[in-house]
């Protein structure tokens, strides 16, 4: 290609660029809007996602039991935070949690010390809200826990594993003294093993303080570019079809290419920008650290390129603007729960991973926390990477070849 | 016809069942000033926007300079300027900015473009205009900048969808004068119009309808066609004379012309004859009659009614 030619296609290029860059200039609302939404989202939705610990949940207990050891155990649960107590009076039949205002209900039943102690417990009846099954998932584990250390603590020990010798035959002692120091030992290790609990001794790798901002970021990142993109972008061609300027525009000599990514610069400089805009929000005000920041820059690149190409592609198919919003909203609505971008993809089953995978930003997300979070070498994420760039160069030429295609 | 800048052979438009253009042949010199007329849905706008590239021909072809309208899109256009009937410039965007991204567009010389853009704005009367929204302008304006934007890069073909439908008289006038200069300057102009003092002066006219080129001939022919002068009646009351005289047999259609009622008839003289003999309308005074010239506006009815009784038929 000569230097002329390329000269003259930077020439038009440039001319559709400036005119698209006037149209959001010239528009206060949407200019306001793109400045202010990415920081604005970014504090909002960093904070609701910041600490997800559940504090003070409603909770009631009622002790049937009411002996010294089930109040040792109110009075223990009482200690935590998790958990707003309030003691209730022996109420036959189950809680009514709706009518007590509570999420959680845990009773102990008649009799639970007396037969702890005869070694058949009746167990403790928990009763939860289960509407929103993440939560009440999260508050059985927390009570389980805390019955846990509960149990750990030496009196009640004692008061279980007692009665368990008490009640041994005086063969078995006899049998013992018998044994050989190795064979103790080995019998000793048989014994923890069976008591204690099997505890791993834990460290976590990549986000040591399991800070969930740190994980959330590149979900926050991408769901606002995205938004921001193929919302923006879906009007570009359609309201020029609408407005008839498409028309106009397609008897000049310009290339579908040429109109495509001309159209395409400036949202990409606003992006760029706005992704900027975003990153300093998350490191100064919530700290988060970012690793790799070439390698970041160019997921980013090439995700808004896949995110503006979709945008467009579906601009090059509607006839009006609002089609192209509705199409752009029916796009966007799996994308909230399926590209992981705020709770681990690895929780959806398997045929709807399939989905996922098909959303840039589910590739996005994937490709930043590797980067960025586990500071992972580049062989990690060069599979999203691929799919970002085929997902640019798909979109973007396919909607220049919809625009050869139809009627303007 | 020496090398003709515009020629449709067979060219035809369907959608679905509906035929836009039904097989045109039409063949366009340098120079001309071309009236392509027909009713609202004729199919001139879909012609138009086949000789743009817009819309594919279903069959037939359509040439600008020797290229292909369809196969060779890209690379006439440069050679055309094209003003829609629907304004569709920026709106959000000023006079001279629309005027620089067109210029951009047809890839007009950066050096070029501000001396080509002052001489546009000069011609159009937009000069004190140039910083103003292109949305914010008047009707006309509009449509003087939007000639402006096809004009940017010097096209000598123009394409003119119903320029001046919606325009005052003045901008009218404005924008005609325009024409017949470029006209002058060699640059070929096909318009499409609804109005017969601008079909007047087109040096031809084409009429189209039901998607079927009728006739292409100069208007000062298409008013000769008529077999003989048009019967105009003075009566009073006019307007239930009007209903009265189509109802007539032997009557085409009769319209309203300065407060009176031009007939047109397949044998107008012998209608009067009778009349003059027994008159049947007993309600309606007769006041006056008189024999007149047909003009594009007859020419128009004519053509677009399908009322070829009244043409010469040994004529053409």
């Amino acid at each position: 290609m000569s230097k002329m030619n390329i000269r003259s296609i930077w020439n038009a290029v440039a001319s559709v660029a400036l005119k698209e860059f006037l149209h959001v200039w010239r528009d206060k609302r949407i200019l306001a809007l793109i400045i202010i939404l990415p920081p604005f989202f970014t504090l909002l939705f960093g904070h609701a996602f910041e600490g997800t610990e559940l504090t003070g949940v409603p909770a009631v207990i009622v002790d049937r039991d009411g002996t010294e050891q089930s109040k040792k155990l109110v009075e223990h649960l009482g200690k935590k935070k998790t958990f707003a107590w309030t003691k209730l009076g022996d109420a036959s039949g189950d809680p009514d949690l709706l009518r007590l205002r509570a999420s959680a209900a845990l009773v102990i039943p008649k009799d639970w010390t007396s037969t702890l102690e005869a070694g058949t417990p009746v167990p403790l009846k928990l009763f939860l809200d289960g509407t929103d099954a993440t939560s009440a998932d999260e508050l059985e584990g927390r009570l389980r826990e805390m019955l846990g250390e509960f149990q750990g603590q030496d009196d009640v020990q004692e008061l279980t594993v007692k009665p368990l010798f008490e009640e041994l035959p005086p063969e078995v002692f006899d049998a013992l003294k018998a044994v050989t120091p190795e064979s103790r030992a080995k019998l000793k290790v048989e014994f923890q093993k069976l008591v204690k609990p099997w505890q791993p001794e834990t460290r976590i790798l990549y986000n040591p303080g399991l800070r969930f901002i740190d994980f959330v970021t590149p979900g926050i990142i991408g769901l606002i570019l995205q938004l921001l993109t193929v919302t923006l972008m879906a009007c570009t061609i359609a309201r020029e079809r609408e407005a008839g300027t498409l028309a106009q525009l397609i008897v000049t000599p310009l290339r579908r290419m040429e109109i495509v990514i001309g159209k395409v610069l400036p949202y990409l400089g606003i992006s760029l920008f706005l992704i900027g805009v975003t990153i300093g929000v998350a490191h100064f005000h919530f700290g988060v650290h970012f690793r790799q920041p070439f390698m970041l820059g160019i997921i980013c690149l090439l995700f808004l390129l896949c995110s503006l190409g979709s945008g467009l592609l579906i601009s090059a198919f509607c006839h009006t603007q609002t089609q192209a919003i509705q199409f752009a909203v029916f796009y966007l609505l799996p994308v909230f729960p399926l590209s992981g971008a705020f709770a681990p993809i690895e929780r959806l089953p398997a045929g709807v991973r399939l989905v996922s995978d098909v959303f840039p930003l589910t590739h996005f997300c994937e490709a930043f926390r590797m980067a960025s979070l586990r500071n992972a070498d580049f062989s990690f994420f060069a599979g999203d990477l691929l799919f970002l760039a085929v997902g640019a160069i798909v979109t973007c030429g396919g909607a220049a070849w919809i625009l050869n295609r139809t009627d303007a | 016809m020496p090398d003709p800048i515009i020629v449709l052979e067979n060219l035809r438009k369907a959608y679905g069942a509906t035929i836009a253009a039904n097989d045109l042949n039409l063949s366009i010199p340098r120079g001309e000033i071309f009236g392509f007329l027909g009713a609202n849905g004729a199919g001139k706008t879909t012609t138009i926007r086949m000789l743009c590239g817009l819309t594919r021909p279903t069959s037939g072809h359509g040439f600008i300079d020797g290229l292909d309208v369809w196969t060779d899109r890209y690379r006439i256009r440069s050679k055309f300027g094209y003003v829609a009937q629907k304004f569709s410039l920026y709106p959000d965007l000023t006079v001279t900015e629309n005027l620089a991204f067109f210029g951009g567009a047809f890839r007009v010389p950066r050096g070029e473009l501000g001396a080509r853009i002052e001489t546009l704005l000069a011609q159009m009367d937009l000069v004190g205009k140039r910083d103003a929204m292109a949305g914010s302008l008047s009707g006309g304006m509009k449509q003087l900048l939007a000639l402006a934007c096809a004009l940017v890069h010097d096209p000598p073909l123009l394409f003119l969808d119903e320029p001046t439908s919606g325009l005052d008289p003045v901008h009218r006038q404005q924008l005609w004068n325009l024409l017949y200069n470029l006209g002058h300057a060699g640059t070929t102009i096909f318009v499409t119009t609804h109005y017969m003092d601008e079909a007047e002066r087109c040096t031809e006219v084409g009429f189209v309808r039901e998607g079927r080129l009728l006739v292409k001939e100069t208007p000062r022919r298409l008013k000769a066609s008529f077999k003989s002068k048009l019967l105009e009646l003075e009566v009073d009351p006019v307007m239930p004379a009007l209903a009265a005289f189509r109802s007539a047999p032997g009557v085409l259609d009769a319209t309203l012309r300065s407060g009176h009622a031009r007939i047109y008839a397949a044998d107008p003289e012998s209608l009067l004859r009778e009349w003059q003999r027994e008159w049947p309308f007993p309600e309606l005074k007769w006041i006056h009659h008189a024999w007149v010239e047909p003009d594009m506006e007859d020419v128009f009815k004519a053509w677009s009614q399908g009322y070829t009784q009244l043409f010469d038929s040994t004529a053409s």
